[in-house]
């Protein structure tokens, strides 16, 4: 007895390597089950990068509107910048309260919709998997055979997915050039292309990675990642926050006949 | 041979082909009464793909029809192929200014659309009509319109419709009825839930089907609340929590909906809806009418982030007003 | 159930609501267009899609015009994409100025130099891209 004591004792704990992945359970049709609705639980959408706190931008939403802080979500911290585009970020921050897209309810663009405050929805068909996000009404769909090519650019770009083992695997381009990654101003050109990958880590939870290429913007690909939690209440749902009329005012508002601003 | 060319040579290649069909379907007896029987993976009746609601057959029955509630296949044949000359621009826009709807292909005669031997959606009542209001939504109607007259027709957003403010468009519902183009919607089946996408705008009912109660009275949606469940393989979806914008032909937001989704075929569900709210109509009543399979996928519809026209047409309304001041002052 | 459903291609006009605005009111049947110019841009958004294109005056500037169109959705199902009108086209455009005189229109009819149309014929039945019997 005293030797198997000291056999496992001498045992090796298992290298990282040989740790045992969780494995989703799996789908009637033999994939791992990613349905259910989910939300990103962090600061990503304010700034994907390390940011303090910060005061906002309208003063008079006080502490209300200010930035709260966050450890980033991109891997190595940097976002590698061409000379030009980090001076086009800066700017961009600067007129971040009228130049985000997400304050007219634009379209948010991915990787930003997977980050947003809101949750989103994943319908795992047997063809096709789509997304539908609580903000503004915004969806994907995730054909998991060819699509053939884009016609022409849009905000959710053109997706197309397949299974590599438990992670499922996005591949996004065709995308417009009008949506921002937060609302620190981080954007993209139209050569922008993303690969997602989505894998479960734990019943409730997915570990969430976006690879971000964009050779006009950017001097190499870069990645994010984050975790994604599973919203466990009770008749969890989606809600309709189409948010264009809480635009209107904003955009028309000096347009009107007796004009607000 | 260009896309341009390859389009026209097309054009008279479908013609050929479109009356073959019609031959073909004045030959057809009874609608199949066996139903489809392939199921999703998580053993829903499989209803997933991409479909048209685009139809020719009046919501209500013509007067000069009534009590006629069905063509013979010989009468909706010929009705059929008069109905093959392509609307012009101004027959579609009621107005002359405007581009050609067959341009972009999206007149609807360049579309597929089930065929359907009614002469009306409405089916009950029999009279092929939509019941009378009650006094309390005529009541509301004329409050409506007086609340309209207070505004000029470009004095904010809120002087247009939902549509073109690119909130929601009416065909939507639900019920859903075609809109004048781009009548495509997505089925999308997942454990649990049945989506459905509409093309215009974008906007995706993603319907539970585990018996959980409807949303409680104070959240209200512009699409309202669906709980869905199978009856055999029929989808039956049920939906509350309409907000006050809502206006389904006169509605108040007390529309409850009732929609039945059946799959008879490959290429065909028949769709069916009710609508009740004992503060618009006397009566409950239904309508039916079949949706299409067609070539996915679905295009994105990004209207509010191109809604270019709602900024051209108040700057417009805005110099006119501006002129006519200017005018008036030189009197 | 007497009901047939079967598939056809074609159709009568029964129109159910347009979704959006009354084209009268942002442009002027009163002003009618006629440009030839050639295509810097063509956006493929919707609800409106949009050619830019150069058109060169009688005193040889240049002014760059906006011209409005449909949803481009249908013509995505067609085979066009955002290639099928490249910058430097030459085209014809019939239509209605805005009814600021400014430098918009919209486009009720375009043709090439040739005059082919430009998508779809504009008056030819049938161009069923969905039509079950035909790929």
């Amino acid at each position: 007895m005293v030797g198997l004591a000291v056999m496992a004792a001498l045992a090796p704990y298992p290298a990282a390597a040989q740790a045992i992945a969780y494995k989703a359970p799996r789908t009637a049709d033999g994939h791992p089950n990613l349905n259910g609705i989910w939300q990103a639980l962090n600061t990503a959408n304010w700034d994907i990068q390390d940011h303090s706190a910060a005061a906002g931008t309208v003063v008079s939403l006080g502490a209300v509107g200010a930035i709260p802080p966050g450890q980033g979500v991109v891997e190595g911290s940097e976002i590698p910048y061409q000379t030009w585009a980090l001076a086009k970020k800066k700017e961009n921050f600067a007129n971040r309260l009228t130049a985000d897209p997400e304050v007219k309810c634009y379209l948010p663009g991915v990787p930003r919709a997977t980050y947003l405050p809101l949750p989103f929805q994943i319908i795992q068909g047997g063809k096709s998997i789509m997304i539908a996000y609580e903000y503004a009404n915004a969806v994907r769909n995730i054909p998991l055979t060819d699509p053939g090519q884009s016609p022409a650019p849009s905000w959710m770009g053109w997706s197309v997915g397949h299974w590599e083992g438990e992670t499922l695997v996005v591949d996004v381009t065709s995308f417009n050039e009008d949506t921002w990654f937060d609302r620190a101003g981080d954007f993209h050109s139209d050569a922008l292309h993303v690969v997602e990958r989505y894998t479960a880590r734990s019943p409730d939870t997915l570990t969430y990675e976006a690879t971000i290429e964009d050779p006009k913007v950017f001097t190499r690909p870069w990645k994010m990642s984050m975790p994604l939690y599973r919203h466990v209440e009770k008749n969890a749902q989606l809600l309709e926050f189409k948010c264009v009329e809480f635009a209107e005012e904003l955009i028309y508002g000096h347009l009107r006949k007796k004009p607000s601003k | 041979m260009d896309i341009f060319e390859k389009n026209r040579a097309n054009e008279l290649f479908a013609k050929v082909i479109v009356l073959a069909l019609l031959a073909a379907v004045a030959v057809l007896g009874q609608a199949p009464t066996k139903g489809w029987a392939q199921r999703t993976p998580d053993g829903q009746p499989d209803l997933e793909g991409y479909w048209s609601n685009v139809t020719i057959t009046p919501l209500e029955r013509p007067a000069e029809l009534a009590g006629k509630a069905f063509f013979t296949e010989q009468e909706l044949a010929e009705r059929e192929k008069r109905a093959e000359i392509p609307r012009s621009a101004e027959q579609i826009a009621g107005t002359i200014a405007h581009y050609d709807f067959h341009q972009y292909g999206l007149d609807m005669t360049q579309t597929k659309h089930a065929l359907n031997l009614r002469t009306s959606l409405v089916t009950d009542p029999a009279d092929g009509k939509i019941p009378p209001l009650t006094p309390e939504a005529k009541k509301r109607a004329a409050e409506r319109a007086a609340e309209r007259k207070k505004m000029g027709p470009y004095d904010g957003p809120e002087s247009r419709g939902l549509g073109e403010r690119c909130i929601v468009m009416a065909h939507e519902g639900p019920p859903m009825l075609p809109p004048a183009y781009n009548a495509n919607l997505q089925i999308q089946q997942g454990p649990g839930y049945v989506a459905i996408l509409q093309e215009e705008i974008h906007d995706v009912r993603i319907i539970p089907l585990d018996g959980r109660p409807h949303l409680g009275p104070n959240i209200r949606q512009y699409l309202g609340d669906s709980r869905g469940h199978w009856e055999g393989n029929t989808l039956v979806v049920d939906t509350r929590n309409f907000n006050d914008q809502t206006n389904f032909r006169g509605s108040s937001e007390n529309l409850h909906v009732i929609e039945r989704f059946s799959r008879i075929d490959a290429d065909t569900i028949v769709y069916e809806f009710t609508v009740e709210d004992p503060t618009t109509w006397s009566r409950p009543w239904t309508a039916e009418l079949p949706m299409t399979k067609i070539k996915g996928p679905i295009y994105e519809f990004a209207c509010h982030e191109g809604n270019f026209d709602m900024v051209n047409n108040l700057t417009q309304a805005r110099e006119q007003e501006k002129a006519a001041g200017e005018a008036a002052k030189k009197k | 159930m007497r009901t047939i459903f079967s598939i056809a291609a074609l159709l009568l006009a029964t129109s159910p609501a347009l979704p959006h605005h009354a084209f009268g009111s942002e442009f002027d049947a009163n002003k009618p267009l006629k440009l030839r110019g050639t295509v810097t841009k063509w956006e493929l958004v919707n609800p409106h899609s949009w050619i830019r294109m150069d058109v060169k005056g009688p005193d040889g500037t240049v002014v760059n015009w906006m011209i409005e169109g449909g949803s481009p959705n249908s013509l995505f199902r067609l085979g066009f994409n955002k290639d099928s009108l490249p910058p430097g086209t030459e085209i014809i455009v019939e239509g209605y100025q805005s009814k600021d005189g400014s430098n918009r229109g919209v486009g009720a009819k375009l043709t090439f130099p040739d005059g082919r149309q430009l998508f779809l014929g504009g008056s030819a039945p049938g161009a069923n891209p969905d039509d079950g019997s035909k790929k």
